[in-house]
């Protein structure tokens, strides 16, 4: 009863969790264009998830898998039945591929040619981790495929959950459950470091799924997504920045339910991979008189970001593309021959830059 | 040509301890005279005594060729001497038209009369300042041309001005700038206390240099330059130590985040600003007046209030808090050092020691359950060694102090408290520069200690020399964020104003 007066009054108010606020990019993560101005730029049209495998650089796209040759152009390693959620390095010389049906197939190393079904629930595979024998798993949604993210978000939904598959008998376990789409996975000791997309956070949760969650980092100013291992800590890609238009859109269930309805998906006020292309997106016909100048604005969908953390999690720098960038939508990333190599699904490219040559602030 | 003031052997004594000794100053007619010193050199107690405001132990005053006693201000007004204060001296509950007539009883109470006069008298010196607004609302930068405004009016043939640009804008200084050359063609005579040097160098045509309460030098403006005053005041070479070496340090590299203030809006100042604090750095935040970073700084400390309906967030380590009284935000670890310190910052007619352990006492970090006059002196002791506070004893009071040491107390204070987050605003402002480098390294000493420190301040060497990273306010919000050692005067500028 209490709490419901209250949510009432922050309603009205704005406050408390009706706040319509989104934590601020500075600090570590002050924008920059060095995803922008990476010296190597590699096309590749619906570029997902990166892994090394056999010291090779692969990339997902669609329902292939590439490497890169030579440091310039993209080879096609495997294609697959179905269209491809994730990849990800199993024991260095392995590749763990899973597919939107739902199987995990492993190409290379110990467990060559094995198919696993997961469960009938993994239908939103986001991000895998080996540690040993074992795969660990996050399942976006349990309502939505990874296609229809957007959707999950808007509907608010925390169905997402951690599984862990024994690739030697095939046993998968079901860890945690009812995170708000874990999108990115890693293992530190004995316990496992998860991206919570929806709640903008990264929480550690013991592998074994006992105990309590504890909460790494929060308030981040972007919706977290995969996580890979760096030389001297992690590197989080982030696949689109919160807006304080999409928190108010979040707060209003009536309009949600209107917009999912009515609107065509492209055009929904939402976090997206790459916005800003079509003159019908919500709000791009917006502007402000700035200086006595009636400049064009909209507040920007997407923008391109990745953070590297150190090895308690918490930020150390960050590459950005701004709202007028070109390598918007970083789905992965992975650390390859002294550089880091960063998947930009918006805008189809893999940038690299050299670890030499990004400044850390210091 | 006879001086316009003159003091002859010039004694101040304060309790048998000598502020001012056996100095003798001469101003001309139509000339602007800067006076320069460290703190505590005297330079205010000679200006007061030369506006009456205190009467010399032993010398004569002078004024126009005649041996004057000037026991008031108001006596000081009569013969054409007025001062314009370090901080300000007006009223805050009364309008910027009635402190311009406050000493005129026949037009006080005609409101309406003097809205419209004051209005073409602050227009006539250039001033944008609303002559019916209240003057507890204005900003410290409207409230020193307020300040000048009455000193003008009141048709002053010397006018003493202490520290008059500390707040000013850079299109107000200049505006200042032109002021006083109009003041100076007008045959008004000007007493100039400053401790931007640049400044003392670029309008004087006389300085003077004071240290330890005497007399050192007095020549033409033309013969100093920056080093020769700096020595001169000091005995030593303080630039490197001050803003010298800003940019060849390295930063402190963040820790956790402290303070997040997300989206937070108030009235029409603060519009939808955020920004965040981390532990172990010094967070130097720039803009000019007006461009909301004080009125922000004051609702993460509980000052002021933000706006009622979605006035955004303040995050102290990831908690969303609310303050509306500053109480809870100092027991959280919040404190803001004022830029006002005289309103503010100490209750004046208190001791040191009374002062440094009221604030213990509010933030709760005092041993004894009742007052304890014990502990009091103990405490009072421990910060003012450490921070150097020139004063006879703990039982000074505040207001008897120079500038400096005032802030030196103010900070104190602060620090007693054990605060988390620090927000110091203006620190240095009214402070010389042997005091300054005091304060700037005990900031510097804050943040290695893992404090999260927050400086706001609109002098550029000294965001430069203290600030890791920095953080540009302009129209109310956060609007670009520099490394500390990447950014230079001119993008922190061109930001601030575009």
């Amino acid at each position: 009863m209490i709490g419901g007066l209250i949510r009432i009054w922050d309603n009205l108010l704005g406050r408390g969790e009706a706040a319509v606020t989104v934590p601020p990019l500075d600090g570590a993560l002050c924008p920059n264009r060095m995803l922008d101005e990476a010296d190597q730029r590699f096309a590749l049209a619906d570029v997902d998830c990166l892994a090394e495998v056999s010291g090779e650089l692969v990339a997902s796209a669609g329902s292939t898998v590439y490497t890169l040759k030579n440091g310039k152009d993209w080879n096609k390693r495997k294609d697959y039945e179905a269209e491809i959620a994730c990849i990800a390095s199993v024991g260095g010389d392995g590749l763990a591929v899973a597919l939107l049906s739902g199987e995990i197939v492993i190409d290379g190393g110990t467990f060559d040619g094995r198919r696993y079904v997961a469960s009938p629930d993994m239908r939103c595979i986001t991000a895998m981790t080996a540690s040993g024998s074992t795969l660990f798993i996050t399942n976006g949604s349990a309502s939505h495929g990874p296609d229809n993210w957007q959707l999950d978000l808007l509907q608010r939904n925390a169905s997402g959950s951690i599984w862990r598959l024994d690739l030697e008998t095939g046993t998968v376990t079901r860890i945690a459950g009812g995170l708000a789409y874990p999108t990115g996975i890693a293992v530190v000791g004995d316990r496992l470091v998860c991206s919570e997309a929806w709640k903008h956070r990264l929480v550690s949760i013991s592998t074994s799924g006992i105990g309590e969650q504890e909460v790494l980092y929060a308030e981040l100013p972007g919706y977290p997504g995969r996580l890979t291992a760096a030389e001297d800590g992690f590197w989080l890609a982030a696949f689109a920045p919160r807006s304080q238009l999409v928190e108010f859109v979040l707060r209003e269930p009536a309009y949600r339910r209107r917009m999912i309805a009515e609107v065509p998906q492209d055009f929904w006020i939402a976090p997206k991979l790459r916005s800003g292309r079509s003159f019908y997106e919500a709000m791009q016909g917006g502007s402000v008189k700035q200086l006595g100048l009636l400049k064009p604005w909209s507040p920007t969908m997407s923008a391109g970001l990745l953070v590297k953390l150190d090895a308690d999690f918490q930020p150390h720098f960050s590459l950005h593309s701004r709202a007028d960038g070109a390598t918007h939508g970083v789905t992965g990333a992975v650390e390859h021959q002294g550089r880091v190599f960063a998947a930009a699904r918006g805008d189809g490219v893999v940038v690299s830059i050299g670890l030499d040559e990004i400044g850390d602030g210091e | 040509m006879t001086p316009i003031l003159e003091l002859r052997n010039g004694t101040k004594e304060y309790r048998g301890v000598p502020a001012v000794k056996d100095v003798s100053f001469t101003l001309e007619r139509g000339e602007v005279h800067a006076l320069l010193g460290e703190n505590g050199a005297g330079k205010s107690t000679l200006t007061k005594m030369l506006a009456g405001v205190v009467e010399p132990t032993a010398g004569e005053i002078w004024v126009d060729g005649q041996k004057v006693d000037l026991r008031s201000p108001l006596e000081a007004l009569q013969r054409g001497i007025a001062m314009v204060y370090q901080e300000t001296s007006l009223v805050p509950s009364l309008t910027v038209a009635q402190n311009l007539y406050l000493a005129d009883d026949k037009h006080f109470h005609r409101l309406r009369g003097i809205y419209i006069a004051g209005q073409q008298f602050l227009q006539s010196l250039n001033f944008h300042v609303d002559p019916t607004a209240l003057v507890s609302s204005l900003g410290a930068g409207q409230k020193q041309m307020v300040e000048i405004a009455r000193a003008v009016h009141h048709n002053a043939q010397v006018i003493i001005f202490d520290e008059p640009t500390a707040t000013l804008t850079p299109e107000e200084k200049h505006q200042f700038f032109s002021l006083v050359d109009r003041l100076r063609e007008r045959g008004v005579s000007i007493i100039f206390i400053s401790h931007a040097l640049e400044e003392a160098l670029q309008i004087s045509d006389r300085i003077t240099v004071m240290r330890d309460g005497q007399h050192v030098v007095t020549d033409e403006t033309s013969s100093f330059n920056r080093e020769k005053i700096v020595q001169a005041m000091v005995g030593r070479s303080l630039s490197d130590e001050l803003y010298g070496s800003g940019r060849d340090r390295k930063v402190r590299r963040a820790r956790e985040k402290v303070l997040s203030v997300q989206n937070l809006s108030m009235a029409k100042v603060v519009r939808n600003t955020s920004f965040s604090v981390f532990a172990g750095q010094i967070t130097g935040v720039f803009g000019l007046i007006g461009s909301g970073r004080t009125e922000a700084a004051k609702v993460v400390a509980g000052v002021l209030k933000r706006d009622t309906f979605h006035g955004g967030q303040v995050r102290l380590y990831g908690r969303p808090v609310r303050y509306r009284v500053p109480r809870p935000a100092v027991l959280d670890g919040i404190i803001y050092v004022t830029e006002d310190r005289k309103i503010e910052g100490f209750f004046e007619t208190m001791s040191i020691s009374e002062n440094i352990y009221l604030a213990a006492v509010a933030g709760g970090q005092t041993r004894s359950p009742v007052i304890s006059m014990k502990e009091m002196k103990s405490i009072a002791k421990q910060w003012t060694d450490l921070f150097n506070v020139k004063a006879i004893n703990g039982d000074a009071r505040v207001i008897e102090l120079s500038g400096g040491n005032q802030q030196k107390v103010v900070v104190a204070k602060a620090l007693v408290q054990k605060p988390k987050l620090v927000i110091f605003d203006e620190p240095t402002r009214g402070v010389d520069v042997g005091a300054i480098a005091e304060i700037h390294q005990l900031i510097n000493r804050l943040a290695d200690e893992g404090i999260a420190v927050m400086v706001i301040s609109s002098y550029l060497p000294e965001i430069l020399h203290l600030s890791d990273r920095i953080l540009v306010c302009r129209q109310g919000r956060v609007v670009e964020e520099f490394a500390g050692h990447k950014a230079d005067e001119h993008t922190i500028m061109y930001a601030a104003v575009h």
